[in-house]
């Protein structure tokens, strides 16, 4: 293994660990304050991705209820970007009224609200289905008239990162600053961390915690759009059920961080996008059992994840 | 009747082995483990089926021999549980969410193995496989069995040391534990078992389906599963019998009710192509309004009573 390979590997794991991670951090913003897992994620995933095909204009096939439609207008790419993860983000609160908030209110078991969040997330994949059939859709190329790849190397020992890599990786990461900004230098994010910290104490302290559990459903539906639509840009749109594929695979990465750690997260997505850069090969076919073996082995040895905590169970 | 069961042969036998299938699911659940493992063992099962019959025993003349299903089904059923001892000794030490993801990650790896292997022939699978009966409805010869056995065993077990502990163990583990049941013990054990069914179950499904590959018995199961249980009921062994026979039914009581001609043509369209919205639906319902299910114990012992009074 030389140095340009490994270089040129590292990166491909860091683009799309990049991606891994955001995403990810949907399914932590929401357990981080419910302590549920929110299976609709993987479905909101889908639906941001239709949505930014939807508004570049762009024309629906031949299957489903509205096959041959398309939008009378056509948004720069960066706009429909913007606008499929505000629909997302809207889907978040559909989802959070109509499967959460019922739950919760009765102070339902978390295994139930997670069999609910799944029965809904089974929904509105097949809604998506029935409206824009299953074939698979790529966007219109908005990268057109800039080269393919860069190359980080030399002419004789290239290193090439595809333009898409770039900008998926630079997305992600304004992403992630703004979350950070958010949660760490905002009063909104301070009440945040408090009702992830005790909900009922601060609620007390006058904290308007529905408002604060729908707000983390836009930031995460939000995410999850936004994720839809730069795996949609890598790889294409592969039909409704990618986003239930992407999901699972989330679900690695929040366990490997721990579950709720926002930090963690992120680590989380960058080691399961390195690993699958890793797999030699040979073994290529092997590489989607990757993440999966990964959750296993962690939660065997750290059921807390990398960098979580150990909970301490209370009597 | 003899038209009736022509016709939906296929859907009858189906619903059958959905209903044991939804017994495993509930195995692990009376212990209070949401364990969605059991579609994995299936496609387990229905490999080691579809191999034996296709490589290792010689093809015939006539029907396959009923005798050599069955072992087959033995075969799958020790396999499976052997796998499922390794893998629930050290996953039940998880409890709640964790185990849910780790028999996710459980069947999402098996599935990308089964795709990858020869011997389970990469992303085709193992077709013409053979058939032990000329008629697909004579499957109820195996499915009805496997049923009946299944249902008197966890309606049996319910009644017993091993099963009050699982119930206890639901409650409220720790207290459990105080008093003396050893946790990991049941629920291995509730684990092991709801292995060696579901083996069982896809050794006869391989047959039935007569193709075998890496599409079966995956999260789409698992889902389906959890509809069975969570809908039917999720405190008596009727609970998900009841309900993987009507939902496995129900796709097809949508399309009979999408052709009567008095419906709007929407609506009938609607009803055809959009029963897995409707199934979605349906579960995120039934988890907010009914959380133990539509039976409960409760509802079997009115049932009960009504039935035993005179007149």
């Amino acid at each position: 293994m030389n140095r340009t390979f490994l270089l040129q590997q590292v990166l491909n794991g860091l683009a799309i660990g990049s991606v891994y991670a955001i995403f990810a951090l949907g399914y932590t913003l929401i357990f981080s304050v419910l302590r549920i897992i929110n299976f609709t994620h993987g479905a909101i995933f889908t639906i941001g991705a239709y949505a930014t095909y939807a508004l570049t204009g762009s024309q629906f096939g031949i299957n489903g209820l509205l096959a041959g439609a398309a939008l009378p207008f056509r948004l720069p790419f960066v706009l429909a970007l913007l606008g499929g993860s505000i629909v997302a983000a809207l889907a978040g609160v559909i989802v959070e009224r109509l499967a959460f908030r019922p739950l919760r209110a009765r102070g339902a078991d978390p295994l139930l609200t997670l069999v609910s969040s799944l029965g809904v997330a089974v929904a509105l994949v097949n809604i998506t289905q029935y409206l824009f059939g299953a074939e698979p859709y790529s966007y219109p190329d908005p990268l057109q008239g800039l080269p393919s790849a860069v190359n980080f190397g030399t002419a004789a020992a290239p290193v090439l990162v595809r333009t898409v890599q770039v900008v998926i990786f630079g997305v992600s990461m304004v992403m992630l600053v703004l979350l950070t900004y958010l949660m760490n230098a905002t009063r909104t994010g301070k009440a945040l961390r408090a009702v992830a910290e005790d909900m009922t104490t601060s609620s007390l302290l006058g904290i308007d915690t529905d408002r604060l559990i729908l707000l983390t459903f836009v930031i995460s539906g939000f995410l999850g759009g936004v994720t839809g639509t730069l795996i949609g840009l890598s790889v294409g749109v592969a039909g409704p059920y990618f986003g239930i594929a992407f999901g699972l695979k989330g679900l690695a990465v929040i366990v490997l961080g721990g579950l709720g750690d926002i930090p963690g997260a992120v680590v989380g997505g960058l080691i399961i996008g390195l690993a699958e850069a890793f797999v030699p090969a040979q073994y290529i076919a092997y590489r989607e059992a990757v993440p999966f073996a990964l959750l296993f082995v962690v939660l065997l040895v750290r059921p807390q994840g990398l960098l979580g905590r150990a909970q301490v169970q209370k009597v | 009747m003899a038209s009736f069961l022509a016709t939906y042969d296929f859907l009858l036998v189906s619903m059958v082995l959905a209903a044991v299938l939804a017994l495993t699911l509930y195995l692990p659940l009376m212990a209070g483990q949401l364990s969605v493992a059991s579609p994995g063992f299936y496609a387990l099962g229905g490999y080691i089926a579809a191999i034996m019959s296709t490589r290792i025993f010689p093809p015939g003349p006539g029907l396959y021999p009923v005798s050599l299903v069955l072992l087959e089904m033995a075969v799958a059923a020790v396999v499976s549980g052997v796998l499922g001892l390794a893998v629930g000794v050290p996953a039940l030490r998880l409890r709640g969410i964790f185990l849910a993801l780790a028999t996710i990650a459980f069947v999402q790896i098996l599935g990308v193995v089964a795709l990858n292997l020869d011997v389970t022939g990469g992303a085709i699978g193992i077709f013409g496989i053979p058939q032990p009966f000329s008629s697909a409805i004579q499957y109820m010869w195996l499915a009805v069995p496997l049923l009946v056995v299944s249902m008197l065993f966890v309606a049996r077990l319910e009644r017993t040391r091993t099963g009050r502990a699982l119930v206890a163990l639901r409650e409220d583990e720790l207290a459990a534990a105080a008093m003396g049941i050893n946790p990991t013990y049941h629920k291995v054990l509730a684990f092991t078992t709801s292995a060696v069914l579901a083996g069982a179950v896809g050794a006869v499904s391989a047959h039935f389906i007569n193709t075998w590959n890496s599409r079966q018995g995956t999260f789409d199961t698992s889902v389906n599963l959890m509809a069975f249980v969570l809908v039917g009921g999720s405190r008596t062994f009727v609970g998900p019998v009841v309900g993987g026979l009507v939902l496995t039914a129900l796709p097809e009581a949508l399309r009979g009710i999408a052709g009567v001609d008095v419906l709007p043509a929407w609506l009938a369209a609607f009803l055809r192509d959009g029963r897995l919205i409707i199934f979605g639906i349906l579960i995120a319902i039934g988890t907010v309004f009914f959380p133990h299910g539509l039976i409960t114990p409760g509802l079997l012992r009115r049932l009960g009573r009504r039935g035993a009074r005179p007149g």
